[in-house]
């Protein structure tokens, strides 16, 4: 099977990180889907921001970002590979979705993510955003951690992360 | 056991650097395509672009996108299809994400979905569409300047419907 569910973990209490480790090597891509929510407001917004870390490394990453917010759009640099999510200042009950593409995990090149994020919140103060990321390491991927910035993931937070196999249906040519 | 329904159709690794990617004689049996592109060119340029084309058609396109490149944001039109339109080539690692609807029908001009992502330069949306009913068979990536370098990845899925 092509996309196969490598792990899934939700959350049965708060906590400042998600981890995956000791991540299978035998896949081609790597694909993670968020659902999160964080249990305080660190900067009194209905959004906060969190990151995605490689095998325990913090260096080496980098990203822009686009994003609008129903009146304005707007664009960013960042040192990091940053996702949000609504805070408990968002609408009760709601998780923002986030989903994170990382091809040739496994390869010997640097590794680009691509970041698709929603911070759902029934108000005027939710983002849609976009987000290229790079960690500048040619080690393969063999752990990935989600973290949130000074705060936690409430319970029911998730997150699955999902391996995919390349390959040949015998059929379709490439040239 | 699960019914597979993301199905690895072909995949290409560059062992040397193409100017062009085409993937032909796609199977009109899966309810949609999708391409995930991992590349570097062998030369930056602000200028330079991916088209996208299906059948071999370079008319018949038109597309809508939008930008961020880290400071300012843009939204453009244009009469032709993109996988990479505005910001620029790098030299360095980056993703582009291709979904295709419907790629089979006859009944229907057919639309795709791109994000590109070139950390240095820029994150990227585009909506295309194809001004035909002839179902997809062919999908080329045709780099304007500079070619896609070796060790650049392309794979192509079908999703069942």
């Amino acid at each position: 099977m092509t996309m196969q569910v490598i792990q899934h973990i939700e959350l049965s209490s708060a906590s400042s990180t998600i981890d995956f480790t000791n991540i299978p090597q035998n896949f081609t891509d790597l694909s993670v889907a968020l659902s999160l929510r964080s249990s305080s407001a660190p900067s009194s917004s209905a959004i906060n921001d969190g990151g995605i870390t490689f095998n325990g490394s913090n260096s080496n990453k980098s990203g822009r970002l686009l994003y609008g917010q129903g009146s304005a759009a707007a664009s960013a640099t960042y040192t990091d590979l940053y996702i949000w999510y609504p805070t408990s200042l968002a609408t009760a009950n709601t998780f923002g979705n986030i989903s994170i593409t990382i091809p040739n995990y496994a390869n010997g090149n640097v590794k680009s993510t691509s970041h698709d994020i929603v911070t759902e919140n029934n108000a005027t103060f939710s983002y849609t955003m976009i987000f290229a990321g790079l960690w500048n390491s040619t080690a393969a991927i063999t752990s990935l951690q989600i973290y949130a910035n000074g705060t936690t993931f409430v319970a029911g937070s998730s997150a699955t992360l999902y391996g995919i196999l390349k390959g040949s249906d015998g059929t379709t040519t490439v040239s | 056991m699960p019914t597979a329904t993301y199905i690895p159709l072909q995949t290409i690794t560059l062992s040397s650097s193409a100017s062009s990617v085409t993937f032909g004689s796609i199977p009109g049996s899966y309810k949609s395509l999708v391409l995930v592109a991992n590349y570097s060119h062998t030369a930056s340029d602000v200028d330079a672009l991916v088209y996208l084309r299906f059948n071999g058609d370079s008319s018949n396109g038109s597309m809508v996108g939008m930008r961020g490149n880290g400071s300012t944001t843009a939204s453009y039109t244009q009469a032709n299809m993109f996988m990479s339109y505005a910001g620029g080539i790098t030299t360095t690692r980056g993703n582009s994400i291709i979904q295709i609807e419907d790629y089979s029908a006859t009944d229907k001009h057919k639309t795709s979905l791109v994000r590109s992502d070139l950390s240095n330069l820029k994150t990227e949306a585009i909506a295309n569409r194809w001004a035909s009913t002839s179902a997809v068979t062919s999908i080329a990536l045709v780099s304007s300047a500079y070619s896609f370098a070796s060790g650049s990845t392309f794979s192509l899925y079908g999703i069942a419907g």
